[in-house]
């Protein structure tokens, strides 16, 4: 199999037809000097390679075959193990029809050869102790061995944890890095006249709805470590930020005034949080610390400042002004010097968010409807990756390889999901559930 | 051969959980912790088993904050003046509602109890929250001019909603102008 490298995320500039920029290279460069030979290089085996470079936007699909687990919910399981490797766009699962070996028999790399096929997965399921238990085999075929073998088990109603756990641990035999196939996005969801907030697994599944008072609740963003979340709730007609502690399973209005108040962004470290107040006047940005819930105001103009989000490594905020006659994005420190302009094409652009590692910003734009765009924060590089419909709310998956955002292209506003290239576009929200504001899990 | 394999796995997997600490999958999978270097018997099996769990979310929070206030102050049912519209992504206040504007304030100097709640509202083309501070500008707008005109800045509270309570759902431009509105509720202090 081809030798290929470690890197971050891919940022393919299809819109424009251009190849990363050099910078991107370097890091890529950086990435690879960093990564692998503190990893691999330690063990000279054949075995620290990583099959596939995802830093590489033309890198070609691996072909992979991926057999029904023999027994109960067997096919279930690998179906859910396709669909998950096939959406990061680095698989290409070869169909079943063409596979010559039996589910049984022993792997022989001269059956998978001559087609092509550069990875082959089998396994059983089996019923225990009420549950399931598992055991997956991966080969590699061009050398001729087994490169992952693996049991797992879980309760019956975890199968789909089960499966994705699986693709997490495959997309890390071949790439080096964490899947994101256990993650999950929660997202606005409008029933019965009520806004609430819902979560959801990363692919759609698993639709569900958090518990929380107030019948307008808005913007969830999630702590660093996913044990917490921030949102909007207007209750007796007052905006209030509220924090949810998951392990608690209670919430706390952590910051009211009159006004309008908009939660904005964990810092980093879970220990203070951004948000938007109308307290003196006009929409203005702040920071409390969780400790004390002492605030300070970093922006004071008199038109509009939202949207706070804060970099990956807390020491830039990028937010939303309508200081230069329309609403732009704009960075500062988190300490509210050194405002700089990142936006100038178009007459509005908003709702910023960074990439996990903190290389571009992606917003929503407007060109003609609003479409998702993305950004470096030094405000080059723009590239517009969606065209159809209106386009919102855009986050990144914690690996930064995807997006997800909400649109309305079938009418009824969705959320969906991309590829942090805009490819592969598609909606993952129940269908006629009118759903927005998503954010992507850290974990 | 096999157990030489796994030894490399489970050093590879170490060194990434050092390298990478900070990385994700801290969180519900755990990998059940067995000694690296058993004999390759049974247990071999044991050594890559993962119990896939998951932290149950409860469909009921528990909400740690002192009860609101009960309102002192309740709503009218019915707004007695018309809605300021606005421009697409504009809150300036246009000269042609001064008259509505006038008899609100004549209103509120004839009726000194009641409160005056702004709702500021846009239409749903812009980004929610974009939106909700737009609507609250539209409504700071129209409390300033009657702030001007002489009612207390202290007997007006402004909200913006900004396009999550539409009053028209169509997307058309007949439907959107109505949305972009600022609407006036009277509040009246409960028992009088």
């Amino acid at each position: 199999m081809k030798r290929i490298r470690a890197g971050q995320e891919t940022i393919d500039n299809r819109q424009r037809g251009r190849r990363p920029t050099s910078a991107a290279l370097g890091k890529a460069i950086l990435l690879v000097l960093l990564v692998v030979p503190l990893h691999a290089s330690l063990l000279t085996n054949a075995f620290a390679k990583v099959y596939i470079d995802i830093s590489s936007p033309s890198a070609k699909k691996l072909p992979i075959a991926i057999y029904d687990l023999q027994g109960p919910s067997g096919k279930e399981i690998a179906e859910i193990i396709r669909d998950d490797l096939t959406f990061t766009g680095l698989f290409m699962c070869i169909d079943k029809a063409s596979y010559i070996e039996p589910a049984a028999g022993k792997f022989s790399p001269q059956n998978w050869r001559p087609l092509g096929i550069e990875a082959v997965i089998k396994g059983t399921a089996q019923e225990k102790n009420n549950g399931l238990a598992v055991e997956v085999v991966l080969y590699d075929v061009l050398e001729g061995r087994e490169i992952l073998s693996r049991q797992y088990q879980s309760t019956r109603e975890l199968v789909r944890q089960l499966a994705h756990t699986i693709s997490n641990d495959i997309y890390q035999a071949f790439t080096n890095m964490p899947g994101i196939f256990r993650t999950r996005i929660a997202f606005v969801a409008e029933d019965d006249g009520e806004k609430g907030i819902y979560i959801m697994d990363w692919d759609g599944h698993r639709t569900r709805k958090l518990g929380l008072k107030g019948t307008l609740v808005l913007t969830p963003r999630w702590a660093a470590d996913g044990s917490k979340m921030i949102y909007s709730s207007e209750r007796s007609r007052q905006w209030g930020v509220y924090l949810l502690d998951f392990g608690k399973m209670s919430e706390k209005k952590i910051f009211a005034s009159k006004g309008t108040n908009m939660a904005g962004d964990f810092f980093p470290r879970g220990d203070a949080i951004t948000f938007s107040s109308t307290q003196d006047g006009t929409p203005d940005i702040y920071v409390m610390s969780l400790k004390d819930r002492s605030t300070r105001k970093l922006t004071r103009t008199q038109g509009i400042e939202v949207s706070p989000s804060v970099s990956p490594d807390g020491t830039r905020i990028a937010f939303v002004s309508d200081r230069g006659g329309s609403p732009q994005i704009y960075i500062m420190r988190s300490d509210g010097n050194d405002i700089r302009r990142v936006t100038f094409e178009g007459s509005y652009n908003t709702s910023p968010s960074w990439s996990p590692s903190g290389d571009r910003i992606v917003f929503s734009c407007r060109k003609g409807k609003n479409q998702i765009c993305i950004i470096k924060p030094d405000g080059n590089d723009l590239v517009q990756l969606t065209d159809t419909g209106n386009n919102e709310d855009p986050s990144f998956s914690p690996d930064g390889r995807f997006i997800t955002f909400s649109s309305d292209r079938e009418r009824t506003r969705g959320v969906y999901i991309m590829r942090a290239n805009g490819e592969a576009q598609k909606r993952i929200s129940p269908q006629g559930l009118r759903s927005y504001g998503p954010r992507w899990s850290p974990n | 051969m096999k157990s030489g394999k796994h030894v490399i796995a489970l050093t590879l997997a170490l060194l990434f959980a050092f390298g990478l600490a900070a990385c994700q999958k801290k969180a519900a999978v755990q990998p059940e912790t067995t000694q690296p270097t058993q004999p390759q018997t049974m247990e071999k099996k044991d050594k890559d088993m993962e119990k896939v769990t998951e932290k149950k979310i409860d469909s009921k929070i528990e909400s740690v904050d002192v009860k609101d206030k009960g309102a002192q102050y309740v709503e009218s049912k019915e707004s007695m003046f018309a809605d300021i519209l606005f421009d697409y992504d504009k809150y300036a206040v246009a000269d042609s509602y001064k008259s509505v504007l006038q008899s609100v304030s004549a209103w509120m100097a004839k009726n000194l109890s009641a409160r005056l709640s702004i709702e500021g509202h846009c239409d749903e083309r812009g980004t929610n929250e974009y939106n909700l501070a737009l609507g609250d500008r539209r409504a700071k707008s129209v409390k300033d001019y009657l702030v001007s005109l002489g009612v207390s800045s202290e007997r007006i509270d402004i909200i913006s909603y900004g396009e999550e309570r539409p009053v028209c759902t169509e997307q058309t431009e007949e439907c959107w102008a109505k949305n972009r509105r600022a609407h006036f509720v009277i509040l009246t202090k409960v028992g009088k």
